[in-house]
This record gives structure tokens, C-alpha cells and sequence, in this order.
């Protein structure tokens, strides 16, 4: 098929590619916040057994955990205008970028659905208990004492989410989506240097992966701190401690917006 | 919104057709992952000198790329490869002989065998230090003592990650119609492709998926209680 390989392809390959790396970030950080929405969504009834809606959310969450990406894509694709189409809004013009967002979206929000779940439900009881004790409402208890503790537990799951939606948007071409992986495709076929198309995607995704992990665990890192037993010299930093705490109760309130 | 509920049993019914390729390919891949994932854990956790930086690199490198790129790099690399090969040697047949259900297997077994053995490593961390120092000073062989004690409580340890791992690997297999293979999700678009009905055949083949996953996940379930028996407290 192709024509004899040549090392030098790769090279002149991974800058044509790297003008489409914004498009695949974009795409990952668009499904992340809107899978953090809609996961949060799915996730409260299920906390507070909300009759109907908990059993909405749990087929939404099964559903979506369930069947492949790929196909949730054509489904969305071709389904929603559908859908869309009998309450007379017209979506024929709307760009097929918000159809992809939306089925990641609709995607992640499903996995961080169950682990916001699963983060919560692993926060002691007594805490929340205390919490109510002192005399805070519901919603306080939420926001100062579960909320914060859930998202120590959450935020590693998260993080693997975040690598695995880098991964995973590279499916977006099958809509004709020109990210990464389908620029590579069609650089490919121009020509004919199919092998060093694909090592160049696989570099540009595995230095992404590598740069994307470090932050994630440094973000973690920073997040997280208060986590730590305290040490003698972290009692004197406290400053810093509630700046960290208003930070973490900031980005669970960033996500309910 | 206009949904033919006849066409979509009439999908699932030709969908059912590419079911045991989808099957295959989700079986081929993770048994084959397994092994190699097995193999790659040993070396990692018994730090073989030089093999396991080698594997270390190895799982870095699939989990850091997606499972497309792998296929894309394999049916381009080994084509390419073998043409050369039969040309230099003029064996007089070429890459087009190999199945394309091949390029699917070996990819897929790739990608399970890095995701694979970062299950049972962690697993096999997960076995307390004295169950296998208590087994040495018993006077079994490192063999006896891996096959005996320590991959039993590591695969029990790991039973909700591998089945987890199954499902990732079925829902992955849906990416073999890159390599022209015929599984239920290129199906649905060739049964949709006649009248157009591409949601109804797409739905039918969600559906599917989701019957399979819940049943895996059931199985998995099963599984676990099974193996976790022993733990269970009291004196009988």
C-alpha cells in the first residue's frame, strides 16, 4: 500500500499535527466540564433518593457505562436533531464539534456520576452527623464537611477520567471531526506514509499523556494537602491551609454552576 | 421524532449475525492480553534486571496512546514490514493475505496486555508479604509458591478491576471497523446504510452492547462472591 518508510516523515509530520492539538484539548476540557455538570446532576438524586429521578439517573448511568463510545456518538449524531427536530428547534446548522462535546460529555458524566457517588458514600457518617449536631443545615454539612472530604477520595478518579477522555476523543473523527487522530489519518492518505503518520500520533499523544499526568499529580498534590497528617511545621502554615480548603469547596461550587 | 420499533427488531436480528466476531475479538483480546499482562506483572514486581524497565516502558507507552493509534500502527507497520520482507526475499505473496481480523487481534491483545498486567501487578501487591515468605520457609519453589499462593489472593483481589477491564475490552472491540472487520457496530451502519434508518440500528446495537455489559458485570458479581468465600468470619 504505501510507500518505504522514511524517518524524516515522523518529524515533519508532528508539526502539521500539533496545529490540531488545541482542537483535541478543546475537545477533552469541553466533555470534562460538561461531564462534571451533568454528573453532578445524575449524582444528586441518587444521594438524597430522590424517587423517580434516582431511577432515571441509574439508567442514565448504566446506559452510558454500558455501550461503547463509538457507538453513544452515531447515536447522539443522528438521534438528538431527531429528537430535537419534534420540539421544532432546527439543529441542521448547529456545528457537529457540539455533538461530540455533548456524547463525551454525556459520557464522563456517567463515570463521574459513580464516583462522586461512590466519593460521598465513603465519607464517614458520624462526620456528616457532627456536622448537623453543630446545628448546619443540610446544604452546610454538604458544602463544608462531605463535599471536601469526597473530593480527597475523588480526585485521583477523576484524573484517570481525564486521561482516559485524551484517549478516548480520538474517536471523534468517525463524525468528521478534524482533531488529531483524523488529521493523521488524512495526512496519511495524501502521502501515502501511513506508518509515520501514526508514529507521529502516538508521539504527540504520549508526550500529551505524559505532560497531562505530571499536572493532574501535581494539581493533586496541591489540592490535597490538607489531607496529610499535620506536621509540626504545618501547623504554623495555616494560612495557606484555608486557602487551599477555600479552593477545593470553590471548584465543587465551580461545578454546580 | 419518528421511531420504526419493526426496523429496529429487524436490526437486532441481523446485529445478532455480527455478534460472535465482536465476541471473538473481545475474547482473543483479552485472553492473549491476559497472559502477556501476566507475564509483564512477574517481571515487573520480581524486578527482572533490564526486562523490567523494558515492560515499565512497554505499559507506559500503550496506556499513554489510544487503542486507536495502536490499531492504526499495526495494520500500517506490519503491512509494511512483511512487504518489504517478501519483496527482499520474493516469496510471492504479500500482507494482503493476512486476515484483517488478524490486525484487530494482535492490536487489541496489545493494548489489553499494558492494561492487563497493571491489574494483576497491583493485585499482586495487594497479597500480604508473609503469605509468600510463610510459603517459601514451607519449602515450596517460587513456582509452586506464585501459582499456589500468591496468584490465587491476586486474582480474587483483582476480580471487579478484570471485569471492568472485559467490559473496556468489548465496548474497544467496536474500533475494528478501522481494519474493514465486520463486528455489530460497522454492522449497524451496513444494515442502516439500505433505508437510511441509521438511529434505529444504532439503538438496537447499544441495546445489545448494554444487554452483554449488564451480564458481564452480573458475572463479575458472581465471581467475586465466589472467590471472596473463604473470607468470610467464624470458625467453619
Amino acid at each position: 500500500m504505501g510507500l518505504p518508510f522514511d524517518i524524516s516523515y515522523v518529524f515533519s509530520f508532528i508539526p502539521k499535527l500539533a496545529e490540531t492539538l488545541l482542537l483535541t484539548l478543546g475537545i477533552v476540557a469541553g466533555s470534562l466540564l460538561s461531564g462534571l455538570l451533568f454528573g453532578l446532576i445524575a449524582a444528586l438524586p441518587r444521594l438524597y433518593r430522590v424517587p423517580v429521578l434516582e431511577q432515571i439517573s441509574m439508567a442514565y448511568a448504566s446506559f452510558f457505562r454500558g455501550t461503547p463510545i463509538l457507538i453513544q456518538l452515531f447515536l447522539i449524531y443522528y438521534g438528538l436533531p431527531e429528537l430535537i427536530k419534534a420540539m421544532h428547534i432546527d439543529v441542521t446548522r448547529t456545528p457537529v464539534l457540539v455533538f461530540v462535546i455533548l456524547t463525551y460529555g454525556l459520557h464522563t458524566g456517567a463515570f463521574v456520576s459513580e464516583s462522586i457517588r461512590a466519593a460521598i458514600m465513603a465519607v464517614d457518617r458520624g462526620q456528616v452527623e457532627a456536622a448537623y449536631s453543630l446545628g448546619m443545615t443540610g446544604p452546610q454539612a454538604f458544602r463544608r464537611i462531605a463535599a471536601p472530604q469526597a473530593l480527597a477520595i475523588a480526585v485521583p478518579v477523576l484524573a484517570n477520567l481525564t486521561l482516559g477522555l485524551l484517549k478516548e476523543t480520538s474517536l471523534a473523527f468517525t463524525l468528521g471531526v478534524m482533531e488529531m487522530s483524523g488529521k493523521a489519518q488524512s495526512l496519511a492518505r495524501v502521502t501515502l506514509h501511513f506508518l509515520e503518520a501514526y508514529l507521529a500520533l502516538a508521539l504527540i499523544y504520549l508526550a500529551v499523556a505524559f505532560i497531562l499526568e505530571k499536572l493532574l499529580l501535581a494539581a493533586e498534590h496541591r489540592l490535597l494537602r490538607h489531607e496529610r497528617p499535620e506536621s509540626a511545621a504545618g501547623r504554623f502554615r495555616l494560612l495557606r491551609g484555608i486557602t487551599l480548603r477555600k479552593l477545593a469547596s470553590g471548584m465543587q461550587g465551580g461545578a454546580s454552576s | 421524532m419518528s421511531l420504526d420499533p419493526s426496523f429496529m427488531w429487524e436490526a437486532l436480528l441481523k446485529l445478532l449475525e455480527a455478534l460472535p466476531t465482536t465476541l471473538a475479538i473481545t475474547a482473543v483480546s483479552v485472553g492473549c492480553g491476559f497472559l502477556a499482562g501476566a507475564a509483564i506483572a512477574l517481571v515487573r514486581v520480581h524486578r527482572v534486571p533490564v526486562l523490567h524497565r523494558i515492560a515499565s516502558v512497554w505499559v507506559t507507552v500503550i496506556r499513554g496512546t489510544p487503542m486507536l493509534v495502536h490499531l492504526l500502527v499495526i495494520y500500517a507497520g506490519l503491512t509494511l514490514i512483511v512487504d518489504t520482507l517478501t519483496g527482499y526475499f520474493g516469496l510471492g505473496w504479500n500482507s494482503a493475505r493476512i486476515p484483517m481480523i488478524g490486525f484487530a487481534y494482535l492490536s487489541f491483545s496489545i493494548t489489553a496486555s499494558a492494561y492487563c498486567s497493571e491489574i494483576i501487578r497491583s493485585g499482586m501487591l495487594a497479597v500480604d508479604r508473609g503469605q509468600r515468605e510463610a510459603a517459601l520457609s514451607l519449602g515450596m519453589t517460587t513456582m509452586q509458591t506464585l501459582r499456589r499462593i500468591i496468584f490465587p489472593q491476586a486474582l480474587a483481589a483483582s476480580v471487579p478491576n478484570l471485569t471492568n477491564f472485559v467490559i473496556g475490552m468489548l465496548h474497544g472491540s467496536t474500533l475494528a471497523f478501522v481494519v474493514s472487520v465486520v463486528d455489530i457496530n460497522a454492522k449497524a451502519e451496513i444494515v442502516a446504510s439500505t433505508n437510511w434508518k441509521f438511529f434505529e440500528a444504532y439503538l438496537a446495537a447499544a441495546i445489545l452492547f448494554w444487554a452483554m455489559t449488564i451480564l458481564l458485570e452480573r458475572a463479575g458479581g458472581a465471581v467475586e462472591r465466589r472467590i471472596n468465600r473463604y473470607r468470610k468470619g467464624g470458625v467453619v
